[in-house]
């Protein structure tokens, strides 16, 4: 299922968060999407997954409109999104955290129960199913809302610095995660600053900086474009 | 803590073995006013029930659950008086009216949180109420309203009463044990979350607030022939003061905290009346210890004495690199 974003702008205020974004991403691609801190890489996952309505443009999923939509349908039509601060349920235990997303998106009772023991276990989390959420290390929260995005498959998963803070242990299983199901044909637009693990996941990046795209192409171009570079460093050499 | 389905069943199996106590009652209790005690204290556990729905399991802390209860009451109540309308339909009427009623505020504070929801529906109740007690040629206003008893015996009230509280536990038990206890939950844990994850959030929220007013319309009707007068008294803030503090005492956001926090709350505040209105002072007291210290109220202290301690978790292991 492809995804496609078309002269996406968003405002607030005087400023143009989001300014004219295009892009393409064909089904089964992984993309990573990077930029300077303030760069709108959120504000596009936001408008991408429901949670902000553009002020013009278009953002098509398998050619169905769905700017503006609600987030509910949105993630009905297979666009599932991690967020950059990780939102779980902190007061139901993380087998529930996986059930809600599981027979809201449409899973019987015993298959969401099937998948969510399966994704505990990938996770490496079935130590602590019947634990809050909120009783979780930050590492287990970020893992959890991770596995949230992987109840059904989706069509196209949004991962918003999934990366961040995170040890090193559950750095490598989320990656092979997305390795695996990469591989399976699912599609992906990974937020990072991590740009180790941009370079070795995802074959091509997006760059944004002041709210445009400033590079689309394969990641190693993009992180040794000089306009990537310029974006990060301001204009210093290392 | 614990998979909800599991911790919901055991909440289910004690609230019925409590309500099961409440049945044997009247075997040691016969005195008539002890027994009213308790059919006003049952009264108070469906309403506690209906606003936990709402507040304890939906996030939504409306201050208007008195003021659904006075609806459900007047409807019944204004129903048999100009229409000779029966008890039974009477009492469903007032199920859907308040439930109307509750639905359309549901959708008014759709996008309002913490004190916003809080002041809106409190504003809500009282102009509900200020309308009831002015609406002279229709109510009677402040005179109150005669409506028809059901019954001769108290005795047949209790158990009417003790029947409508296990049939409403019931069917709040069906409805969370079902998917909807997991969405409404995840409602009231982070909204933003839960549409992402596909819940559909307006509706849910409108639900609960549809069901938690049908509840309450409910408890004020079957209120209202059983004391055989209603009045905008039934709508006090302080009505709704004590059912919040029902079920902050008993336990907010389970099955069994607001039915034990209602039978205690009630019970003790009626033992305790001859220290005249000391007694308000003590359950505001308890309300602010059980806020601040015992979130959970009676039922979390319960559910942690129970608690099996945990073995600590295995460390995990680096596999390979940083990848």
């Amino acid at each position: 299922m492809s995804l496609v974003a078309r002269s996406v702008t968003k405002a607030f205020g005087g400023i143009t968060a989001v300014n004219s974004v295009s892009f393409e991403i064909a089904a089964g691609e992984l993309v990573g999407l990077v930029g300077p801190n303030g760069s709108g890489k959120t504000t596009l996952l936001n408008i991408l997954g429901g949670q902000l309505t553009p002020d013009s443009g278009a953002v098509t999923l398998d050619g169905k409109r769905i700017e503006g939509l609600a987030p509910e349908r949105i993630a009905h039509h297979g666009l599932l999104r991690m967020f950059q601060h990780t939102r779980i349920f902190p007061r139901i235990s993380a087998l529930d955290n996986l059930l809600v997303a599981g027979r809201a998106l449409g899973l019987g009772p015993q298959a969401a129960l099937r998948k969510a023991e399966q994704l505990l276990d990938e996770l490496r989390l079935r130590e602590v199913m019947e634990l809050d959420g909120a009783n979780l290390s930050g590492g287990q929260q970020k893992l959890l809302e991770f596995g949230t995005c992987f109840m059904v498959p989706p069509h196209i998963a949004l991962l918003d610095e999934p990366f961040a803070g995170v040890h090193v242990t559950m750095k490598q299983i989320m990656a092979d995660v997305i390795r695996r199901r990469h591989a399976a044909g699912q599609t992906f637009l990974i937020v990072s600053h991590d740009m180790p693990v941009i370079l070795e996941l995802c074959p091509r990046s997006i760059c944004m900086n002041a709210g445009s795209v400033i590079a689309d192409e394969d990641t190693r171009s993009v992180l040794s474009d000089p306009r990537v570079m310029e974006a990060y460093l301001g204009g210093a050499t290392v | 803590m614990q998979h909800f389905h599991h911790r919901i069943a055991l909440e289910f199996t004690l609230v019925l073995g409590v309500l099961a106590v409440v049945a044997c009652l009247p075997v040691v209790i016969t005195n008539p006013y002890w027994l009213g005690v308790i059919i006003v204290s049952m009264y108070f556990a469906l309403l506690a029930s209906g606003w936990n729905l709402l507040a304890g399991y939906t996030g939504q802390f409306s201050l208007a659950p008195a003021c659904f209860a006075m609806i459900g009451a007047y409807t019944t109540g204004l129903l048999a008086h100009y229409f000779s309308a029966p008890p039974w339909f009477g009492i469903a009427a007032a199920m859907v009216v308040a439930g109307g009623v509750g639905s359309l505020l549901g959708r008014i504070v759709l996008r309002l949180r913490g004190p916003y929801l809080a002041l809106t529906t409190l504003s809500f109740a009282e102009v509900i109420r200020v309308v009831i007690g002015n609406s002279y040629n229709v109510t009677r206003g402040d005179l109150g309203l005669n409506v028809p008893g059901i019954f001769d015996s108290r005795l047949a009230y209790y158990f009417l009463f003790l029947a409508v509280l296990v049939l409403v536990q019931i069917a709040l038990f069906a409805l969370l044990k079902a998917r909807v206890g997991l969405y409404l939950q995840a409602i009231r844990d982070d909204e933003v979350a839960a549409a992402s994850r596909g819940v559909n959030v307006v509706f849910w929220k409108t639900a609960a607030f549809t069901i938690s007013a049908a509840v309450s319309g409910l408890a004020g009707a079957l209120y209202g022939h059983f004391s055989q007068l209603v009045s905008p008294e039934l709508g006090l803030i302080f009505q709704t003061g004590l059912v919040i503090s029902m079920v902050v005492i008993g336990g907010i956001g389970s099955l069994v905290g607001p039915v034990v926090g209602a039978l205690l709350v009630y019970i003790a505040s009626e033992w305790l009346r001859d220290v005249g209105g000391y007694h308000l002072i003590v359950f505001a007291l308890l309300v602010i210890l059980f806020s601040r210290f015992f979130r959970e109220g009676l039922w979390g202290l319960v559910r942690r004495a129970l608690a099996p301690a945990r073995a600590p978790l295995p460390a995990a292991t680096v596999k390979r690199g940083w990848l």
